[in-house]
């Protein structure tokens, strides 16, 4: 499925002092299409509105003005073509693993044996099948974020929205994280919007990156990520070709003066860890 | 092994030394109104011969059950509601506040006056007195949910009641569950008060005629059934709430 938005804008109103509404505008004249079958990432300083525009699309918040549509037709509320991962997990505690895979099926009225079928395939998806019947306060960081992930796949949305998904997990994880997304995705043939605010984690999983600005949030420009599939851990990530793209993302995150959340350290600091 | 025996020890060295205080010091120190544990508890044991105190105990308990579950039927559903639509309890929550900080017993009698003195009065006392502390905890439990699990239930298209039922009330379990603690000692608390003050039956109703008629140890009898019934529900409830917050104190044991 894709998507289309086209000079979309969305303004949150708030109560300041003396309990006057003022409208903050977090997104102004935002396009930016994305095709089916892609990996899209969504690159920006923190505060540019990336999680505002993600919850758009999964239906969450409406939009002030424009157009979002998903496959011709205008989005209208949360739907199941849609899946949100957010970066809190979101799993519910007092739920075990199992029965929170389950949950959508739940209300979808998926009778319990067809359920109970439907979640172990996607908790073996995720190589979770062992923690099944545990509850998530028992499991890391990332093991919740591969639950979150099997929960969301559950229901097959066409789209998965990832809202900084691995931002909370540590950098070995992380990079296991990326080879798990990226199998389940060759696997699935999702369309997937990735929000991050590492411009490495973006290059490596792409197949394109919208550079958003911030105050207020626009994409300033999408860059095609051409590195040949399979992305290899440890080599792709040192060829010249990676490091180009890299350093073009940062130089449009450099023009768009919004750096206040992607440092120039950060930025080695990732290199670094190749 | 040792640690248990040690935490045995902790818990019950102070209680024992009481009740052996109890026992002992009236035995040298003779008064009326003090009268040795051992003359306590054989009246107590005359008096469940007799089946006296079961009876007291099952009309009391019967009280206070009906005004604890009608009290919880009624603040539950509220409580979520108001907690959900906040606007709502804006307007409320000044007379929440005053109601909840009246005594309770000062109403007694306005409730007497309106319903008589029969049970139904007792019974709508200890709902009152139970209502507002059942309410104000559901709303706060409610409040205090999680916003992001309310977004990711809904960004998976959940109905407003699907939401409610298998979302906001499961995530606002804990603090129902100490609004429902609360609730059941203010019961205790009230149904004493309510039974001392005109009733046919009953511990508080025991307690005060036996006091009436200087039957000290018979006294002294309902108020250590009191105690240990108090006792006996702050366990019961203990064990309801391990039993469903369990997801809170898992460790990767029990995961096998
Ligand atoms: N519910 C809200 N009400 C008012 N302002 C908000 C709300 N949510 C976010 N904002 C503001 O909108 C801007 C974009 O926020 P967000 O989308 O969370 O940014 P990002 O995810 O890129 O860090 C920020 O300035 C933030 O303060
Ligand atoms: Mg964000």
């Amino acid at each position: 499925m894709g998507i289309l938005v086209k000079d979309l804008e969305l303004n949150y109103r708030s109560r300041g002092r003396r309990n006057k509404l003022h409208d903050f505008q977090a997104l102004k004249d935002v396009g930016l299409e994305v095709h089916d079958g892609e990996f899209l990432s969504l690159v920006g300083p923190s505060g540019c509105g990336k999680s505002t525009f993600l919850f758009l699309l999964a239906g969450l918040i409406r939009k002030t003005n424009g157009c979002v549509e998903i496959d011709g037709e205008p989005i209208d509320g949360p739907g199941l073509d849609r899946g949100i991962l957010m970066q809190q997990y979101a799993l519910f505690p007092w739920r075990t693993v199992q029965k929170n895979v389950e949950f959508c099926l739940e209300i979808k009225g998926v009778r319990r044996e067809e359920r109970s079928v439907i979640a172990a395939r996607f908790i073996d998806l995720v190589g979770l099948r062992a923690f099944s019947h545990a509850y998530p306060n028992a499991l890391s960081g990332g093991m919740k974020q591969r639950i979150a992930i099997a929960r969301a796949l559950a229901y097959d949305p066409k789209i998965l929205l990832m809202d900084e998904p691995f931002a909370a997990v540590d950098e070995q994880t992380r990079e296991f994280l990326h080879e798990e997304v990226l199998r389940i995705w060759k696997a699935t043939k999702k369309t997937i919007v990735f929000v991050t605010h590492s411009i490495d984690e973006a290059v490596y999983l792409s197949d394109r990156i919208a550079v958003m600005s911030g105050s207020p949030g626009q994409v300033k420009e999408v860059i095609d990520v051409d590195l040949p599939r399979p992305r290899l851990k440890g080599i792709t990530k040192s060829t010249p070709e990676f490091a180009a793209i890299r350093l073009k993302v940062w130089n449009i995150l450099q023009e768009a003066g919004g750096s206040s959340g992607l440092k120039l350290e950060e930025l080695i600091e990732d290199s670094a860890g190749l | 092994m040792k640690g248990l025996i040690g935490s045995i020890y902790r818990r019950s060295i102070v209680i024992v030394a009481v009740l052996l205080a109890w026992t002992i010091v009236p035995l040298f120190i003779k008064h009326m109104f003090m009268p040795s544990l051992i003359d306590v508890l054989s009246a107590l044991v005359k008096m469940l011969e007799t089946g006296e105190m079961a009876d007291h105990i099952l009309s009391s308990l019967a009280r206070a059950g009906a005004g604890v579950v009608i009290s919880v039927v009624l603040a539950l559903p509220l409580g979520v509601l108001l907690g959900w639509y906040p606007k709502i309890e804006a307007y409320l929550n000044p007379l929440f506040t005053a109601l909840r900080n009246t005594s309770i017993l000062a109403l007694l009698p306005l409730f007497v006056l309106f319903l008589g003195v029969g049970e139904i009065s007792k019974v709508a006392v200890i709902v009152f007195g139970c209502f507002f502390p059942m309410l104000l905890s559901t709303i706060d439990g409610v409040k205090n949910v999680d916003p992001v699990l309310i977004q990711s239930a809904r960004s998976m298209g959940i109905s407003p009641f699907g939401l409610l039922s298998k979302v906001v009330v499961p995530a606002a379990m804990g603090f129902i569950i100490s609004g429902f603690r609360l609730v059941c000692s203010i019961s205790l608390l009230v149904l004493v008060g309510a039974e001392m003050l005109g009733a046919k039956s009953g511990l508080g109703f025991l307690i005060y005629r036996y006091e009436q008629s200087f039957q000290v140890p018979k006294m002294y009898a309902g108020i250590l059934v009191m105690i240990v019934l108090g006792i006996l529900v702050n366990w019961l409830i203990g064990k309801l709430e391990r039993r469903l917050t369990i997801w809170q104190s898992v460790t990767d044991k029990e995961t096998a």
